[in-house]
């Protein structure tokens, strides 16, 4: 199965519905990341759910340049990378967005790409014979969001620049969306242009549900958690122990439902993770 | 902060920035990113100082910031801090519909190996992809923004003989291929290519024939053979090699006090 997971970096991911993969205990996960995705791609490839990753970045920014599970799964070849650039990422939505076997680009061509990706090849255009890139469709079976309020209906609103969500949704046979709010179709109605998804196929109320990543309008990432798990993520890394991170799973992902885990969290912490 | 952090000379990674700043011309659109301090000091000393009419990218917002007297650094390109001056979003997912305007741009692309024909590899380390001794982080979006914006150059914090390398193991951003005469012409690549290598030691352009990197200047207080010995690839120079200007008592007041107020650079 691919699912794709919205975000960005540091941001804006669908953690609650995340860590639900990891307790149902999915395996073989072909994951779409974002176009720059963050530490809920490496999670998954900790936990062991991942085959193949499709992203232009895994990493944290300051936190970690890459992501630690990322690293050590690609580089003992226990997950398979598809290797390509955020255009590239967008393309290949698009594409599948169109119902078309690929989109054209341009940069790409002279670079390492096509050779460690075959499934991106060159090609002369018919119209001037140029030397372009085919970005292959990339069709995601379900796509799981983070966002700021949708009514009942599916109507989801983001707050913010919204990242890579709705071309990640128009490449997907089904969205699901996790919100920070439920608000009514009233409030929806109010200001329809800001409809990021215009109905989705469910919803999932989850206040706090990107943690520890930022939601735009509601909170800043828990850089203290993000830590927390990196410590355990780069000693799995640096010295094949997987101690630390089991002991992350298990206290905060396999089996903890969303409550508990805000409890796991504490309201000190996610109480302190104001906007400004 | 003191007066004396103030008036000490400019810091290796502050004359970085100003190489970036004095290489930026007004009117020219600029990326603002959150985590490469440098050459987001460089962008912002530019606008400060001489680039009113520069469109500048702050952390996924347009922003004009000619006018802020404090302008904090974000740790993260989503910062939702930086939307208090937006006069628009980046709409990431927008990014294929905006190539045109790219054309006005500046990028500085970054890698884990930059080589002495200007490619970059952010993909990783190794002979064999399926198995890499050291894996990046991928190629973000420097593949593309290094075809499609007007000119860029290449920068990193860490030179060393393991980042600047005679050849990449791989190319995730292509500048001069192996030197081969009008190669990007050839590949329809719509820039000229990269026009140096910024570093905290010195600056590299590229020869107009051979389009190999050649040492163009030096940092003040830095020796050639510190250079040498910090560079993977040999490398040309003049027998008296130029210093790069320090940034004016103007140029460091104003990085120290409005866009770098914590320090990260010094």
């Amino acid at each position: 199965m691919t699912v794709g997971i919205g975000g960005f970096i540091n941001s804006g991911h669908p953690m609650t519905l995340v860590r639900q993969l990891i307790t149902d205990g999915k395996r073989d996960l072909v994951v779409v990341g974002a176009a720059s995705s963050g530490l809920e791609v490496d999670l998954l490839i900790a936990a062991g759910c991942v085959a193949k990753v499709v992203s232009p970045y895994v990493g944290a920014e300051g936190f970690a340049g890459i992501g630690p599970a990322f690293r050590k799964a690609a580089q003992d070849g226990s997950i398979e990378t598809f290797e390509l650039d955020e255009a590239h990422f967008y393309a290949g939505l698009r594409a599948s967005a169109q119902r078309l076997p690929f989109n054209p680009w341009r940069a790409g061509v002279g670079t390492s790409i096509p050779v460690v990706n075959p499934a991106i090849k060159e090609f002369r255009d018919p119209i001037n014979d140029e030397l372009l890139l085919a970005v292959p469709a990339i069709d995601i079976d379900v796509c799981l969001l983070h966002a700021a309020t949708s009514d009942e209906f599916g109507n989801v609103q983001h707050n913010g620049t919204r990242y890579g969500d709705t071309a990640m949704s128009a490449a997907s046979d089904k969205t699901f969306v996790s919100v920070e709010r439920i608000c009514s179709t009233e409030q929806v109605r109010a200001n329809p242009l800001a409809t990021s998804i215009a109905g989705a196929d469910g919803v999932v109320r989850a206040p706090f549900g990107a943690h520890p990543f930022s939601a735009d309008g509601f909170y800043v990432p828990d850089a203290d958690h993000i830590k927390t798990y990196l410590v355990a993520a780069d000693t799995w890394l640096r010295t094949d122990d997987r101690e630390p991170l089991e002991e992350y799973l298990d206290r905060y992902v396999r089996g903890v439902v969303h409550a508990d885990y805000l409890d796991r969290i504490g309201h000190p912490a996610l109480l302190g993770l104001n906007e400004f | 902060m003191n007066t004396t952090a103030l008036d000490a000379p400019a810091s290796r990674l502050e004359v970085m920035a100003t190489v970036i700043a004095h290489d930026l011309e007004d009117g020219e659109w600029v990326e603002v990113g959150a985590n490469l301090p440098v050459p987001r000091a460089g962008a912002l000393l530019a606008h400060l100082t001489r680039g009113p009419n520069m469109t500048v990218m702050l952390a996924m917002t347009k922003a004009y910031l000619v006018d802020e007297p404090v302008i904090e650094d974000f740790a993260f390109i989503t910062d939702v801090g930086a939307m208090r001056w937006a006069e628009a979003y980046y709409q990431h997912d927008q990014l294929l519909n905006q190539q045109r305007h790219r054309a006005h741009g500046v990028f500085y692309c970054g890698g884990i190996q930059i080589d002495a024909y200007g490619n970059s590899n952010l993909i990783g380390i190794g002979d064999d992809y399926r198995r890499l001794r050291f894996r990046g982080p991928g190629p973000i979006g420097t593949c593309n923004a290094t075809v499609q914006s007007g000119r860029w150059h290449l920068v990193t914090t860490s030179h060393t003989p393991r980042v600047l390398v005679e050849q990449v193991d791989f190319i995730s951003a292509v500048g001069y291929g192996r030197g081969e005469p009008d190669l990007r012409a050839s590949l329809g690549l719509q820039n000229p290519g990269p026009s140096s290598i910024i570093t905290p030691l010195c600056v590299f352009d590229f020869g107009p024939e051979d389009r190999r990197a050649r040492l163009k200047s030096l940092h003040p207080g830095v020796s050639l053979q510190e250079v040498v010995d910090s560079t993977g690839f040999a490398f040309e120079h003049d027998e008296a090699v130029a210093t790069t200007p320090a940034p004016s008592a103007e140029e460091l007041h104003t990085l120290r006090t409005r866009i770098d107020a914590h320090g990260d650079l010094r």
